[in-house]
């Protein structure tokens, strides 16, 4: 463990700005919002920042991305397939530990499975993250109730704390060491894990007013979305609700799918485009020649609350799909946002 | 990116050149390939009940299941020109060339069921998927009890690989029938729905293993009708077909309960399938 004083920040981010591609919460003049966005400069990155709107998995999942492309000549039969290059390294910094956990879902679902997903692996294997400890929950925040926050226990190469005067810089990987021996910092006393335990709690303990509505029903919702036994009427309920937006998807850190499109360029070149995609849209399961297994918006919605909570899809994150960073709440015209889908399935247990 | 030469027809496809195409019926033609690469063209293995991903050039990739036996078949695939991209092969000729990707997904589970019988029920082009596994089934015919065709499409018109079938007719130890849903002139065999060709055939329950692959409705006929004789849940088999973008588990879109159709398919037996919670 080491210490960065706050007067150090800019010479610490300018040591990655220096190596990678720099990556973090960046406030948008115009709204004030923060998004995490790709810093032009490294004083653009606002490490007290507000949690972003968006999610950084464009980082590693781009919204729209060239995989390959390819040249089929009509007359000569001759084909040329070009692989992407896809590898430019990128430091995130200031990662919510929400949104760390949301990137370790994909690592263990991207590259742990079956197949390896190679246009991930080719994003993810030179990063360097900078996970940031949350001193305040924001409104929407449930992470206590996820397992995944408001500290980072794992999946960083630094972790920040702040500690008032200075931020506690904890290593997780030898390039974190090595970053931290590069910058010269000192080593951190003996009180520095107590005093970032104190921060911690305090954030915790700011949680527990919020929390008593529904949110810490969800190892509740875990069971009974994994035994099927939530009520055809809720998924009803939930499935009238939905607009169909398709916003819950975007925004939230664990969610993946994709499509894949071949798109015509004029100089005679494909490419084959992978863009995000959502199990909301009607569309998603249609097969050619219009069959549709999956044509009822409740058949639809259940899908993406069993990916964020069944046990089944929790032994391919190795924990719940779930983050809590609570965005889909903040972004749902429908107001079903997952805290709304745990109190539906309260109600069913409790009857108010 | 480090593709090494196997992982490329994992993620990218790789260059193949169609060498004949047969007229099967309505829309639906078979193709004939050989891989670009000849390391490739002697190395590519599959097993009966997979399936690949098949790149038009320029129109884009579609999940489609192997018809080829492993042991002996030519490759090809039968395709019927249903949409988008089907439609960009079935306007490619002879020379033309496709991407393919895989093979992917688990195929049938033969050592499990030796010394059974098996009886296969196929409606329209499901007979499609399920033709790697009768050429496998009549290669290790002593593998097996009785083996019984039962095999239904609309008309006469749209009865798939009916040479085939006329071939398989003369083996020994292979029971064949085939109906059409209405009688028409020319058309001496059966009519009616395929799930009534059961009562006929007189299928055993007892060590027996079905193989069943077509529409919905039809399937849900002839399931109804195995199981009314007793025919265990886990003794059906099915081969499923979804929506499919990447063949390797990552893109979900063909999610069926908790299982993904490419990677955890695309055979289920019938007793799975209940447990998905999902139309078929």
């Amino acid at each position: 463990m080491f210490v960065l004083s706050k007067a150090d920040v800019p010479r610490f981010l300018a040591h990655l700005a220096g190596r990678y591609e720099l990556y973090g919460p960046v406030l948008h003049p115009e709204s004030g919002d923060t998004f995490f966005d790709r810093a032009a400069d490294p004083s653009a990155v606002r490490l007290d920042a507000p949690i972003p709107t968006n999610t950084p998995k464009f980082t590693v999942f781009p919204h729209f991305e060239r995989i390959l492309s390819y040249k089929y000549d009509q007359t000569t039969k001759d084909v040329r397939i070009i692989p992407e290059e896809l590898v430019r390294p990128k430091a995130l910094v200031g990662l919510r530990s929400c949104d760390l956990k949301g990137l370790l879902c994909f690592d263990r679902f991207f590259l742990g499975q079956e197949f390896v997903d190679e246009f991930y692996r080719a994003h993810r294997r030179k990063m360097f993250l900078v996970a940031n400890t949350c001193a305040t929950p924001f409104p929407q925040c449930f992470c206590v109730c996820t397992d995944s926050g408001p500290y980072a226990a794992e999946g960083y190469d630094v972790n920040l704390t702040d500690l008032g005067d200075a931020y506690l810089f904890e290593t997780g990987s030898d390039a974190g060491r090595a970053a931290a021996g590069e910058l010269g910092l000192p080593a951190a006393g003996p009180e520095a894990s107590r005093r970032r335990d104190a921060v911690v709690d305090r954030s915790i303990a700011l949680f527990e007013p919020r929390a008593v509505e529904n949110k810490a029903w969800i190892s509740r919702a875990v069971n009974r979305l994994t035994t099927g036994f939530v009520k055809n009427e809720t998924w009803e309920y939930i499935g009238q609700q939905c607009f169909e937006c398709g916003a819950c998807s975007f925004v939230c850190p664990s969610c993946s799918c994709f499509n894949i499109e071949d798109v015509n360029r004029v100089n005679g070149t494909t490419d084959r485009i992978r863009t995000w995609d959502s199990c909301s849209f009607e569309g998603y399961a249609r097969m050619a020649g219009e069959h549709n297994p999956r044509r009822p918006v409740e058949d639809r919605r259940n899908k993406r609350f069993f990916c964020k909570l069944s046990y089944s899809q929790s032994k391919k994150y190795l924990r719940p799909g779930c983050v809590g960073c609570g965005r889909c709440v903040r972004v749902c015209p429908g107001d079903i946002g997952m805290a709304n889908v745990v109190t539906a399935i309260r109600r069913e247990i409790t009857g108010k | 990116m480090d593709i090494s030469r196997n992982a490329a027809a994992v993620s990218l496809p790789v260059p193949a050149v169609i060498t004949e195409i047969q007229e099967e019926i309505a829309d639906v033609r078979t193709y004939f390939f050989r891989f670009e690469d000849p390391e490739l063209e002697r190395t590519f293995a599959v097993r009966s009940g997979q399936f690949v991903m098949c790149t038009i050039f320029g129109a884009g990739e579609f999940a489609v299941s192997l018809p080829w036996s492993p042991e002996g078949d030519r490759r090809h695939l039968s395709v019927r020109n249903v949409g988008k991209v089907t439609s960009a092969l079935h306007a490619l000729e002879v020379g033309d060339k496709i991407g393919i990707r895989g093979p992917f997904g688990n195929g049938f589970p033969f050592d499990a069921i030796k010394g059974r019988n098996l009886i296969y029920v196929a409606g329209g082009i499901g007979l499609i998927p399920l033709r790697s596994s009768i050429v496998h089934a009549l290669l290790h015919r002593s593998d097996f009890g009785r083996i019984i065709l039962l095999y239904g499409a609309k008309s006469a018109r749209e009865l798939m690989y009916r040479p085939l079938i006329e071939e398989w007719r003369k083996r020994e130890g292979f029971e064949t029938y085939v109906t059409i849903d209405r009688s028409e002139p020319g058309w001496n065999g059966e009519v009616g729905f395929v799930h009534t060709l059961i009562e006929k055939a007189k299928v055993p329950v007892t060590d027996t293993v079905a193989f069943v692959c077509g529409p919905p409705i039809m399937f849900n006929a002839v399931i109804g009708e195995l199981s009314a004789r007793g025919l265990k849940d886990d003794c059906i088999i099915s081969t499923l077909e979804r929506h499919m973008k990447c063949g390797i588990g990552k893109c979900q879109h063909c999610a069926i309960g908790r299982t993904l159709v490419c990677t955890d398919g695309p055979v289920y037996t019938f007793k799975q399938i209940k447990t998905l919670g999902e139309t078929i």
